[in-house]
């Protein structure tokens, strides 16, 4: 289930993920947010998420596309008049603007849907847990118990349906009480449980000592590879980026972006703190062609095609 | 060493006060020396990690959401470093077969499953002294068995000491080597399994009687009283009890003429076609999901006025969900359920905190009577009819969950009954109940049946629906693979039949209890 850039430590995939939400609120330049949505895209097509994301397409891009259309209607900063709508001077700033915020939200929702496959729960709560062991523990027995409501919740409808006690029929103040009723006998069970809960957790010594994590992800080479190489890319283009580098400015006034060397430098380390992941997803579908197209190399030779018997065997 | 006594006689508070922190709070006289040292003073540490202790509600004592998080829980709390965590872990979870289900979240586990990862995730800590509160008392037989054989393994193998309470003596008590009853939170008896059936036999106990393991029971029963002191080694097991009967063949009552099989069938459906049909299912195929696997498929099955149905099956067979089905709880996808005209069923769930909603009992059987279309003068002899049949009278004002499960379960029934139902599902209703409660619900279900109720219990409790029930139906593969009369239907079994017929089988085939033999 874990391969590829899933695979990696959970502190890899965060720094990761942290970089890219950072870089595609910081970096304002055309260039750097369609390369940036372009590698999102890649890996989220690597890692076989395509199926996914066509669902949701439709979603993002309303979301996105109606930032196009809102903003020069209601933003009229800029010098470049294209034209009037309803007595509103429309700019070529704002529309631009428009686009480009388009490209950032775009972004970053594909970062989350790539965040959401590749950290799951039990990932971050293991960072979580590090650096806060009590409020992890905390957070992780409340996510246990979202699941086991609804299931009780579903047990305790049947049964008290059989005796009147129901949302779905008669007047409103009366499933509004009823529904009431449902939820107050969830929490008298789930309070008596929760008891015998606590006492399991006093009999198994909990709070007599500090606690310590067991994690079940370990930090391997390529993890510190990994994590040295985004580290660094990732520090260079934020360095750039504060001296100015990679920034278009459109208002008040749209100005032709310069491209200089230290740009250049710029774009190369974003390419590279982008690509790692992508590139990690290539090697292992590589790995695993290769792998597939091995012939073994046993002792007996495996036939291609049907099996006959030959007249020796026979 | 085990536990057992009835129901409230003290065998939770007294195995608390072993575990110093989950001591019951109230005064306390007496001490209570670990190691030759007072509880009292022992470092926190040492009372966590070597004492250790598993409850009886297999769900409630988990924590985390997944295998390996609730393992390493424990060892968490007691900060120990990832190595020896790591090392430990794969140790149990090899031991106890756990590495299939490392990364699984909890709540896919069976009961069973559940309750070995508790006592797994205890014996992290390495306890020198295990503590368990009726571990098996919410499983099947089967995963009790296992759990049990678990135990047994760890006291054998790694001479840990075991303090067990139990009801469900028939595999903890040939292994145990100290047995004490309890009763009214005072020590009755105490010593070796044999010694301790010798006691009681001796005083012929009805009550204690039937904590006793069935062999044991079948020898006390047969054998004539001055024999029984001149034996030394007492049957505790199947294997035992047929040893012994073996020599003994002339005790049986009726050995020698056997009453032919063929007989009993045509009994039985001469008196089915006398009998109406109350509820008939028809083919029925049902499943929860669109894509899931079929729970039930084709099931076909009758129940007839005046009787009691049980239903037998392993664990997920789909037992519950034909009570759904038949309750109307549900709809099958494929095929009826038919209830004949102005029949009306009443279903009891396993849990019976899921019927209760109001502050009293008896605003909970107030609601139900109003519910029931009954009027109030109506309404008030109902309840004062059921309060005596259930003697439910003293917990007539107490909130319905500060009172014990046994009269939960019975407040849950009454509920079900002022809707005067003809025909009442139950599901488990046996489950972690003490044998004398037992024998007091069967009691119940006779009383019921002469009010000329059908009654439909699912169970695992081979013993129990021998006794008691008049019909037995064995659900399998979403069908119903065999029905009759439990003598037919047990005698035609080879394993999934009860200790008595097991042992006596080849001699009485049709032999069911204890009173069938003597």
């Amino acid at each position: 289930m874990s391969n590829g850039f899933r695979s990696v430590h959970p502190s890899v995939a965060l720094l990761y993920y942290v970089g890219l939400l950072l870089f595609a609120t910081l970096l304002f330049h055309p260039l750097f947010l369609l390369t940036e949505l372009a590698a999102v895209l890649s890996l989220l097509l690597l890692q076989g998420q395509g199926r996914h994301l066509l669902r949701g397409l439709p979603f993002y891009l309303l979301m996105a596309g109606s930032v196009v259309l809102w903003n020069p209607l209601f933003s009229h900063r800029g010098s470049h008049i294209l034209f009037y709508a309803f007595d509103q001077p429309i700019t070529l700033e704002a529309i631009l603007y428009g686009l480009m915020m388009m490209l950032v939200l775009l972004t970053i929702m594909f970062v989350f849907i790539s965040y959401n496959f590749t950290m799951t729960t039990d990932k971050f709560m293991y960072l979580f847990g590090t650096v806060a062991p009590k409020s992890a523990l905390l957070i992780l027995m409340t996510i246990r118990f979202v699941p086991l409501f609804q299931r009780r919740l579903g047990q305790i409808t049947l049964i008290q349906s059989s005796r009147g006690i129901s949302v779905s029929s008669g007047k409103l103040r009366k499933r509004m009480s009823d529904g009431m009723t449902l939820l107050k006998v969830l929490l008298t069970w789930s309070l008596e449980e929760a008891l015998q809960t606590a006492d399991s957790m006093k009999a198994r010594g909990y709070g007599i000592r500090k606690r310590s994590t067991y994690g079940i992800f370990k930090l391997d080479r390529r993890d510190i590879i990994t994590l040295i190489c985004l580290a660094g890319s990732g520090m260079l283009t934020l360095i750039f980026s504060m001296q100015g580098y990679g920034m278009v400015e459109i208002y008040p006034r749209l100005k032709t972006p310069v491209y200089t060397g230290g740009d250049a430098v710029m774009y190369g380390s974003f390419c590279m703190f982008l690509l790692i992941p992508v590139g990690l997803e290539i090697k292992e579908k590589w790995l695993w062609r290769s792998f597939e197209r091995r012939d073994f190399p046993s002792v007996i030779p495996i036939k291609k095609g049907p099996h006959y018997m030959t007249s020796r065997s026979r | 060493m085990v536990l057992c006594g009835p129901s409230g006689c003290g065998k939770t508070t007294l195995l608390r006060h072993l575990k110093r922190e989950l001591k019951p709070v109230g005064t306390c006289e007496g001490a209570i020396w670990y190691k030759g040292q007072a509880m009292d003073e022992l470092t926190p540490q040492t009372a966590a990690e070597d004492i250790g202790m598993v409850f009886q509600n297999p769900e409630a004592q988990i924590v985390m959401d997944t295998v390996w998080h609730e393992l390493a829980f424990s060892m968490e709390n007691m900060g120990y470093s990832p190595t020896v965590m790591r090392s430990r872990l794969a140790e149990i979870a090899g031991l106890f077969g756990l590495e299939p289900l490392l990364y699984k979240p909890v709540h896919e586990l069976s009961g069973g499953q559940k309750q070995l990862l508790n006592l797994a995730s205890v014996l992290l800590l390495r306890p020198k002294l295990l503590l368990l509160d009726e571990p098996t008392s919410q499983l099947d037989p089967v995963a009790a068995r296992e759990f049990i054989h678990m135990l047994h393994r760890l006291n054998e193998e790694m001479s840990m000491t075991v303090i067990i309470s139990e009801h469900r003596l028939e595999e903890v008590f040939p292994i145990a080597d100290r047995v004490l009853l309890m009763e009214e939170g005072s020590l009755k008896a105490e010593g070796t399994p044999s010694e301790l059936v010798q006691r009681i036999g001796h005083e012929e106990q009805q009550k204690q009687l039937s904590y006793l393991p069935t062999a044991s029971r079948l020898f006390l029963a047969l054998s004539p009283p001055e024999e029984r002191v001149a034996q030394q080694s007492i049957p505790l097991t199947v294997r035992e009890g047929k040893r012994w009967l073996h020599g003994q063949l002339a005790l049986l009552k009726n050995y020698g003429h056997e009453s032919a099989v063929e007989n009993i069938v045509t009994v039985t459906d001469s008196f089915r076609k006398e009998q109406e049909t109350l509820l008939k299912c028809q083919e029925v195929t049902f499943r929860y999901q669109k894509e899931g696997p079929d729970i039930l498929s084709k099931l076909t099955l009758n129940l007839y006025r005046n009787e009691v149905l049980t239903i037998l099956g392993g664990n997920g067979a789909g037992k519950s969900t034909l009570l759904y089905l038949m309750a109307g709880l549900s709809k099958p996808q494929r095929g009826r359920i038919t209830l004949a005209k102005g029949v009306t069923a009443g279903y009891l769930a396993q849990n019976p905190l899921l019927y209760f909603s109001q502050d009293t009992v008896k605003e909970e059987l107030l609601h139900m009577a109003r519910y029931a279309g009954l009027s109030e003068a109506d309404s008030q002899r109902e309840i004062a009819k059921l309060l005596d049949i259930f003697q439910l009278h003293e917990v007539y004002d107490s909130h319905p969950l500060d009172i014990s499960g046994g009269q939960q379960q019975k407040v849950a029934l009454a509920m079900v009954l002022l809707l005067t139902p003809d025909i009442l599902l139950l599901d488990e209703p046996t489950k972690g109940l003490d044998p004398g409660a037992k024998e007091r619900l069967a009691s119940l279900l006779k009383l019921l049946r002469e009010d000329g109720k059908s009654i439909v219990l699912v169970t695992h409790d081979v013993e129990f629906a021998a006794k008691y029930a008049t019909r037995c139906a064995m659900l399998f593969d979403g069908g119903i693979t065999a029905e009759g009369p439990p003598d037919v239907f047990f005698s035609a079994n080879y394993f999934y039949t009860t200790v008595v017929n097991r042992i006596v089988r080849d001699w009485l085939p049709q032999a069911l209890t204890i009173e069938d033999v003597t």
